[in-house]
């Protein structure tokens, strides 16, 4: 399953407008927007983004992007998937730049949840790389016209065996990545890593420990005004009544917004937007009604939910004899799983736009 | 129309007094270290030095600062000129998600100030009010103790260039 990816050039150009690309499997892949369903699963989250460029972009002066849908949140995933796409591409760790989680650039990976990311997404850039590279040198074997097998790569570029180089910049043309990745990959020997397993110090803790930018929070667009919503005092609480019109004329107020049961005011500065916050929450009425389980119960409350049982481990030795069985119940206090810094949502309208 | 002194620099701050440090911080000035979390002076990621003491600048009004000089985590130094406590918190990779990290290292430099050499049980009690979600506290720990190393460092090569 190991074989190399031959781009067909002949045949991209025979597409008709969509990309078709067949690899030496013999199997030639369906046309964009139809993603092939058969045949063995894609690794990772390749198995529902299969395009290699939605994981990597080289371009013509060398320079390598990998992309990702998810969120660095402090895992160190931007760090270790710069690690990845380097090893496997056979470029220096320097070279690479990650972009998260941009929804116009980056695969929609849905949540960064569950510690999923190395799995999914690393995954993904782990087997994209492998297979760029090979597509590489697949293309500058075509242009040498020697075998694959006698050609490597070294530092961006691939070398044959009398030591000419050809970059991957040199080497990369338009759309040549833009192609649906294989089940399998050319992994490299995980005996000959050079960047991954070796620790590197994480790119995103210089600018958390200057004041760089470095949260969604730190960024300021012109124009930009902030909203603050007003909080229901209880759950489930529905609003009855709110006079906004004083607050409307609070100073840097721009809009009071009311949908159903959300409340929430637009000022020009952060500051303007609490003050008239905290203003128009005591010119809201509220009707309240116990919808919470009882606080000083919630260990029973909890535990008589529906729930599913998984198991999380099960090992047994029938030649043991004589056994004792330990049984013991764990409880520990319910907790939010809540972060200090606030949710901080952007809306672009589209007249900024 | 106020003057806020800030890093060393004046500034002109057009804001209403009762508005908190951290909002002009953030919004007049820009500055993105000082992080906004409870608002409530509970959580401690807002931490700012103010003549030489950990303040809470979510809940100091701009009207107590008259006169008064502020430091932030910028004011401290850059990536490619860190301050020790900087450097230390590189060093030990001391942040997760890092958004406490920016007052807990204002705190503990306010520490080193007045105590160059903490113990362990000082650092912690002096921590304390700071809240840090992911779990980063023995890294914080060896940092600040780094921190105060290489702070000790800084201070004898300084005295040896002045020849004292």
């Amino acid at each position: 399953m190991n074989a190399p990816v031959i781009l067909d050039r002949r045949r991209v150009l025979q597409g008709g407008g969509a990309l078709i690309v067949s690899f030496s499997l013999g199997r030639a892949f369906a046309e964009e927007g139809a993603p092939a369903v058969a045949g063995p699963k894609r690794p990772g989250s390749l198995a529902t983004a299969p395009y290699l460029d939605s994981w990597l972009r080289i371009d013509a002066d060398g320079r390598i992007t990998a992309f990702t849908g998810k969120a660095e949140l402090g895992q160190g995933f931007k760090t270790a998937f710069q690690q990845i796409a380097a090893e496997q591409l056979d470029v220096p760790f320097e070279a690479i730049r990650v972009v998260t989680a941009d929804t116009q650039l980056t695969a929609n990976e849905g949540y960064t949840a569950g510690s999923h990311s190395m799995q999914d997404s690393g995954t993904a850039i782990l087997n994209a790389a492998a297979q760029v590279r090979e597509l590489l040198v697949a293309e500058a074997a075509r242009r040498l016209g020697l075998a694959a097998e006698s050609l490597k790569t070294d530092n961006g570029a691939v070398v044959d065996p009398d030591g000419r180089r050809i970059t991957y910049g040199e080497l990369v043309a338009a759309d040549m990545l833009h192609v649906q990745a294989q089940a399998q990959s050319k992994l490299k020997d995980p005996a000959t890593f050079k960047i991954m397993g070796h620790p590197v110090p994480r790119v995103d803790i210089p600018a958390k420990v200057t004041g760089g930018e470095a949260y969604v929070q730190d960024m300021r667009l012109a124009g930009m005004v902030h909203a603050r919503v007003v909080r229901p005092p209880s759950c489930g609480a529905q609003l009855v009544e709110c006079d906004g019109s004083a607050v409307e004329k609070l100073p840097g107020v721009v809009k009071v917004v009311r949908d159903g049961n959300f409340l929430a005011v637009v000022a020009d500065k952060e500051f303007q937007a609490v003050k008239a916050m905290n203003a128009l929450a005591a010119a809201t009425k509220w009707k309240e009604s116990p919808s919470l389980p009882k606080q000083d119960d919630l260990l029973n409350v909890i535990t008589s939910l529906p729930s599913q049982g998984s198991t999380i481990l099960n090992r047994s030795d029938p030649s043991v004899s004589g056994q004792k069985t330990i049984e013991a119940i764990y409880t520990r206090p319910y907790q939010s799983h809540g972060s200090i810094g606030h949710p901080a949502p952007w809306r672009i309208s589209s007249k900024a736009r | 129309m106020m003057t806020l002194k800030v890093n060393g620099q004046e500034n002109h701050i057009d804001a209403d007094p009762d508005t908190p440090l951290l909002y002009v911080l953030r919004d007049d000035l820009k500055l993105n270290a000082a992080k906004f979390g409870c608002g409530l002076g509970q959580c401690g990621s807002c931490t700012v030095i103010v003549d030489g003491k950990a303040v809470l600048s979510c809940v100091t009004p701009l009207l107590l600062l008259e006169g008064k000089q502020v430091t932030t985590l910028e004011g401290l130094g850059t990536v490619s000129a860190p301050a020790p406590i900087q450097r230390a918190f590189m060093e030990e990779q001391a942040a997760q998600c890092g958004y406490c990290i920016a007052g807990m290292m204002m705190r503990a430099q306010a520490l080193l100030l007045r105590n160059p050499k903490p113990t362990d049980a000082e650092i912690r009690a002096e921590l304390q009010p700071n809240l840090c979600r992911c779990g980063t506290h023995m890294r914080i720990l060896r940092a600040v103790h780094r921190a105060a190393r290489l702070m000790d460092t800084a201070d004898a090569s300084a005295n040896e260039r002045s020849g004292q």
